[in-house]
């Protein structure tokens, strides 16, 4: 571990922007509210701002993107399809933890898997990650729950701890290593692992008192999820709250689903546009035929709270699809963010138990 | 920071939105966190709105009808050819037709053109029958033509009452600030003849025989009084009227109420009691695309001022416009009868909207000039097509293109500034994010262009400048500046001299005068099932009527979510009640013919729990049942969401 002077963060920042686009929480103009966005002046990254309204995923897996366009040519009867690059060195600095893991995820969905996504390949190509460990939560956080938080335990090139007028600076590959030689930083000393721990464990204790705003024991709900044992009451009490809108699903770090539409552009030409979708539409799961296996709204929230915390599904991720960032409870016109409907399982579960 | 704020676009919420802009595109959008009516939320078509924002399906140069053909032409030339051939048409000739989507600084400067330039009062937003009818009441009642209490306050209403308005479609974050505040202790009811999601939502859901609205509320009036729980000293203190209003009620045959509206008196009763009792409370309905009539917001209104849940904390009866700019648009004097802040149209004649014009048989109107619209076109396409000059305004191809004469591109919310103003009055500033396709330009500028061909002396710098003519002219603007609007989210009018900082809502306090009840001059009739006709129809656009469709059409989201539904109807539905299908022995998506007094039309049948035994429902803006339903049941559908058809249903 080495010290980088808090003052000194803006040198890194700028050693980073020198090799990579960069992104980080930057601050709205207007509601002065954070945001995950693109960076164009180091100095705009804001490491000490709250976790960002939006999580990251948009830079790996654009709200809308164009994947490829093709163009057929009537007179020499010929098709050409075209790629654009989107290999273009990223830096994520100030990462939260929760965020990092729900990275992780998207990871194992577009890449871990029999089929490999060559799109989001190329944006994850020679990314560089800077991770911000959470030194006190937020009112929204639950990823002590979750266990994805307050500090990241992989997936970063640095991990930054806040220390005084300092950071503890992490280096987790060859390449954050490299990042610590150049600019020239001093070891962290022995005790800086405990420090850490230390520091760790304090924001820990803040969160009964300072992160009111959710609970989320999803523990005690994933085997009534993965087994099924939730009646179908408390669905559609779920279901009767839900607007429709995709909200959840669009602020989720770890939420992946998409659909694919091809655009007219013209002259034979489309363009084949790919954005984020969301398992709370009827025609999400639509089939030819009219058939519909999830066609009422409840047995579509049922398949969302499936998704996030079943066991069957943690196998794909290596984790609960929650990583307890709390944006889907804030972003609901509902009252159905996902803490919210563990509370109304866990109600039931309660219930039953004194029948 | 590639997130630009901005209002979106689509309903009268006028929810606050981040738009991502990347190389001078629309790429992406964000719920605006610190928005202080949506809070961080979105709905599903504010979450879409770069979809629309990205098509490529766009009016990009003006074109100029050359023998049944459209040929492109210089921007001059058709300015200068719409000038002219617009000049030929006089008195009720000629008709604008203005967008309720459209910003306060085009739709006034379309009214100036109207007034100034053509000499007529004949201009209207085509859906602004509702909303008309709700600043009619709201102006004569409380001086204030618009929502009388604030979206901001909805979580301060101890009871909330949401009349008819499937509001958690119509206007979903309203729907949910109103949801929130029930799960927060309010008392939420509902009171419709067909069961929506608020409904469900709702403490309770008061479920009427279609077509007496009017009646139930003027039950729970007098049922109110008869309790005494109107609210004595706010009515002998602040309003005017009252005895007549009690008077009014008389008719109202309470021992018979039950067999009216199928609602027991104890329910009525337990309203009404509920009602006075709360210590603040709301009512909500939609205005501008179905809204409720003239009589139903009077009573409605007198309700509420009689329990004194009128210009306080937490009260109000706000109607919910449909559509992002509807209240705007009468503000700037483009709604009907209205000029500029609400004075009343007379010189020289009060003015007919376009939609008028054309139900008259053979319409007068030659002439139209349409601003980015289409919801006519289904009603009346022969009349249009049967035009002399119809010159088209807007940004998106449409059917009224093809009926044009003189086609001319205009710049969507995201390509010009402009100021848009929600339901709550709040009027809210969208910077010019992107720029237009190349030669494009502002609506607003080519109507003062046109204005200019005809001899206008004024031009206008820019929409700032246009906002400087507003605020001259409507008083309730006249401190509005677009360095104001910028600082913050919006300012709500009244925003003049005495409220610089604008007005959340009306304040008993600050009204010199009395509050005057109106009166509701209602028929209390309803039309009644009979033997030969045994079904009550309801026409409605609220569930699944996602604006006009053909803005909807150009997303893939929302169009793939639209289309679902419409692959199982594609001809259009009738909701009926399944003990009602079991009885004419049909299944879901079996054909029937609906059979009225007046004529027939075939549609499908849904079979849905959402409408109860006795009554069917008819969602009638799906584009093919449009002619068919419009021609069997025109006339008795044109008025307001609460008509209703008695109607049998054959098998087929």
């Amino acid at each position: 571990m080495y010290i980088l002077p808090k003052k000194e963060s803006l040198r890194m920042i700028a050693a980073l922007a020198e090799d990579y686009d960069l992104y980080g929480p930057v601050l709205q103009d207007v509601s002065g509210e954070p945001l995950f966005d693109r960076a164009m002046d180091p100095a705009d990254v804001r490491l000490d701002a709250a976790i960002t309204y939006n999580p990251p995923k948009g830079v790996l897996f654009p709200q809308s993107e164009r994947i490829l366009s093709y163009r057929y040519d009537r007179e020499s009867r010929k098709a050409s399809i075209r790629r654009d690059d989107l290999v273009r060195p990223k830096a994520l600095v100030g990462l939260r933890s929760c965020d990092l893991n729900g990275l992780l995820c998207l990871d194992r969905f577009f890449l871990g898997q029999e089929y490999v996504d060559d799109v989001y390949l190329d944006h994850r190509k020679k990314m560089f990650i800077v991770a911000n460990t959470c030194v006190r939560p937020f009112p929204q956080c639950f990823c002590v729950c979750t266990d994805s938080g307050p500090s990241a335990r992989e997936g970063f090139d640095v991990n930054l701890t806040e220390a005084g007028d300092d950071y503890l600076f992490e280096a987790g590959s060859d390449k954050g290593e490299a990042l610590a030689k150049r600019l020239g930083l001093k070891e962290a000393g022995p005790d800086a692992s405990a420090r850490k721990g230390r520091i760790v464990d304090a924001s820990i204790a803040r969160f009964d008192a300072e992160a009111t705003e959710n609970k989320a024991w999803i523990s005690r709900v994933v085997n009534r999820i993965t087994t099924g044992f939730i009646g179908n009451e408390v669905w559609e009490y779920v279901g009767d709250q839900c607007f429709e809108c995709g909200a959840c699903a669009f602020v989720c770090p770890t939420c992946s689903c998409f659909n694919i539409e091809d655009v007219a552009s013209g002259e034979g030409g489309a363009d084949r546009m790919r954005s984020w979708d969301s398992c709370s539409f009827e025609g999400y799961t639509r089939m030819a035929g009219d058939h519909n296996p999830r066609k009422p709204v409840e047995d579509r929230r049922n398949k969302r709270f499936f998704c996030k915390l079943s066991y069957t599904q943690s196998k794909k991720y290596l984790r609960p699809g929650c990583v307890g960032c709390g944006r889907c409870a804030r972003v609901c016109p509902g009252d159905i963010g996902l803490p919210n409907v563990v509370t109304y399982i866990r109600r039931e579960t309660t219930k039953a138990g004194t029948r | 920071m590639s997130y630009q704020t901005g209002v979106c676009n689509f309903c009268g919420t006028g929810c606050g939105h981040l738009l991502k802009v990347n190389d001078g595109a629309v790429r992406g959008v964000f719920a605006s966190p610190g928005h202080p009516v949506s809070r961080g939320r979105l709905c599903v078509r504010g979450w879409h709105i770069h979809e629309l924002l990205a098509t490529g399906d766009r009016i990009t140069a003006p074109l100029v009808r050359k023998e049944g053909r459209f040929e492109p032409v210089s921007y001059d030339e058709a300015v200068a050819q719409a000038a002219e051939r617009l000049s030929r048409y006089s008195g009720d000739e000629i008709g604008f037709l203005a967008s309720p989507r459209a910003s306060n600084e085009d739709n006034f400067l379309m009214a100036r053109l109207a007034r100034d330039v053509f000499h007529t009062n004949n201009i209207g937003l085509a859906s602004d029958q509702g909303h008309g009818a709700a600043a009619d009441v709201l102006l004569e009642g409380a001086g204030m033509p618009a929502m009388l209490g604030t979206l901001t306050e909805i979580r301060k209403a101890g009871l909330i009452l949401v009349v008819g308005a499937d509001i958690t479609r119509l206007n979903p974050i309203v729907g949910s600030e109103i949801h929130l505040a029930a799960r927060n202790g309010a008392d939420l009811v509902t009171l419709s003849s067909r069961r929506t999601q608020i409904a469900e939502l709702s403490r309770k859901h008061l479920w009427l025989r279609p077509g007496t609205t009017k009646t139930a509320l003027a039950a729970l009036a007098k049922v109110m009084i008869r309790q005494g729980g109107h609210d004595t000293e706010f009515v002998r203190n602040r309003t005017e009227g009252y005895e007549a209003f009690v008077r009014s009620l008389e008719t109202i045959d309470l021992d018979g109420i039950e067999a009216g509206t199928g609602l027991p008196l104890a329910e009525i009763e337990d309203l009404a009691r509920r009602l006075s009792e709360a210590r603040s409370a709301m009512a909500f309905f939609t205005s501008g695309i179905a809204g409720l009539d003239h009589a139903s917001v009077a009573l409605l209104y007198d309700l509420f001022l009689a329990a004194g849940k009128i210009g306080r904390e937490g009260c109000g009866v706000n109607p919910v416009t449909g559509v992002c700019n509807i209240v705007g648009s009468y503000d700037v004097g483009a709604g009907a009868r209205f000029l500029p802040g609400y004075r009343r149209a007379g010189s020289p004649d009060p003015g007919q909207t376009p939609r008028e014009l054309l139900a008259i048989t053979p319409t007068p109107l030659k002439a139209v000039v349409v601003a980015d619209r289409d919801e006519e076109i289904v009603r009346h396409a022969a009349k249009i097509k049967g035009l002399e000059c119809v010159v088209y305004i807007g940004a998106y191809a449409n059917a009224f293109t093809d009926f044009a004469h003189i086609v001319l591109p205009a710049a969507t919310f995201a390509e010009a500034d402009g100021t848009y103003t929600n339901a709550e009055r709040r009027i809210q500033l969208n910077r010019r994010k992107v720029d237009p396709p190349p030669g494009v330009l502002p609506a607003w500028r080519v109507y003062a262009d046109i204005a200019v061909r005809r001899g206008a002396a004024r031009t206008y710098a820019s929409a700032e400048d246009v906002m400087a003519d507003i605020a001259a002219s409507v008083p309730a603007y006249s401190a509005v500046t677009y360095p104001k609007l910028e600082k913050g989210f919006g300012l709500q009018w009244p925003c003049d001299a005495a409220h610089p900082e604008g007005t959340p809502r009306l304040s008993v306090e600050e009204i010199s005068g009395k509050l005057k009840f109106v009166p509701a001059a209602a028929d209390f009739r309803a039309p009644a099932a009979s033997e030969a006709f045994p079904l009550l129809l309801m026409a409605g656009k609220a569930n699944y009527f996602w604006h006009t469709n053909n803005i909807m059409k150009k997303t893939h989201i929302p169009k793939r979510e639209y289309n679902a539904l419409l692959l199982l109807y594609p001809k259009g539905f009738v909701e009926v009640a399944a003990a009602d299908a079991a009885k004419i022995g049909v299944r879901d998506r079996r054909p029937v013919n609906v059979v009225s007094a007046g004529g027939s039309m075939r549609v499908a049948v849904r079979v849905s729990a959402d409408v109860k035994p006795g009554t069917v429902y008819v969602p009638y803006f799906i584009e093919d049942m449009v002619p068919g339903f419009l021609n069997a049941f025109g006339a008795a559908v044109d008025e307001d969401q609460d008509s209703v058809i008695p109607v049998r249903i054959e098998k087929v």
